[in-house]
């Protein structure tokens, strides 16, 4: 497994998590919407879906889903957003049993982590914003 | 609104957060040293996000001005 650790030579640092899921539309955007802004002022930024958060990450869920139902943009119009301008998603193993996912039935450029590099992650960050 | 001459204007008009913020940062990485962008946009906060945006990475707001409900905002791109 790939190191996850900030980069120490760049701006600010911003860890976004993400714990609600499908039965929740109007709280999956915010995350992203953020992190896109965060991002956008040259800050590392990374999200890490935990408890339902990565049910929002399934390839057949991002079109169908959005913050106002079928009034606005998909998800995976905010999702390209933050990624575009290099927001990094995390998911952890138990967190893909809990929903019983495996990482293949998320969206390109998912990455796994664990525990221990989440508490890394959140330990040297400047800011950690739950939701 | 010649005075400041810019290289680029960015309309965001009718966008929300954080469209403005993403494009601008986008848009000024188009531009050289010195030169100024002008955003345009009607998003109620874009006057406090563009404060703390040019804070954050360094380039300089020079004016914001609001004219028929439109903000302008003149950045200049830092050295």
């Amino acid at each position: 497994m790939a190191s996850v650790a900030w980069d120490p030579e760049e701006g600010g640092k911003v860890l976004y998590v993400q714990t609600h899921g499908v039965a929740d539309p109007g709280r999956s955007a915010t995350p992203f919407f953020l992190a896109a802004s965060a991002a956008a002022m040259e800050c590392q930024v990374a999200i890490y879906f935990t408890m339902y958060g990565p049910q929002l990450l399934q390839r057949d869920v991002v079109d169908k889903i959005g913050p106002k139902g079928d009034r606005g943009q998909p998800l995976s119009y905010f999702i390209k957003q933050a990624t575009d301008l290099g927001v990094r998603l995390y998911v952890c193993q138990p967190s893909l049993d809990l929903n019983d996912l495996t990482i293949e039935q998320l969206i390109d450029g998912v990455e796994m982590i664990g525990g221990a590099a989440f508490n890394d992650l959140a330990m040297t960050a400047d800011a950690v914003i739950s939701f | 609104m010649g005075e400041y001459e810019p290289a680029s204007v960015l309309d965001c008009e009718g966008l929300q957060c954080p469209l403005p913020v993403v494009k601008t940062a986008q848009a000024m990485r188009q531009l050289e040293p010195g030169q100024v962008l002008e955003l345009k946009a009607t998003d109620p906060g874009v006057e406090p996000d563009m404060k703390a945006w040019a804070s954050r990475t360094g380039n300089e707001l020079l004016e914001i001005r609001q004219e028929q409900g439109v903000y302008h905002v003149f950045i200049k791109k830092a050295g």
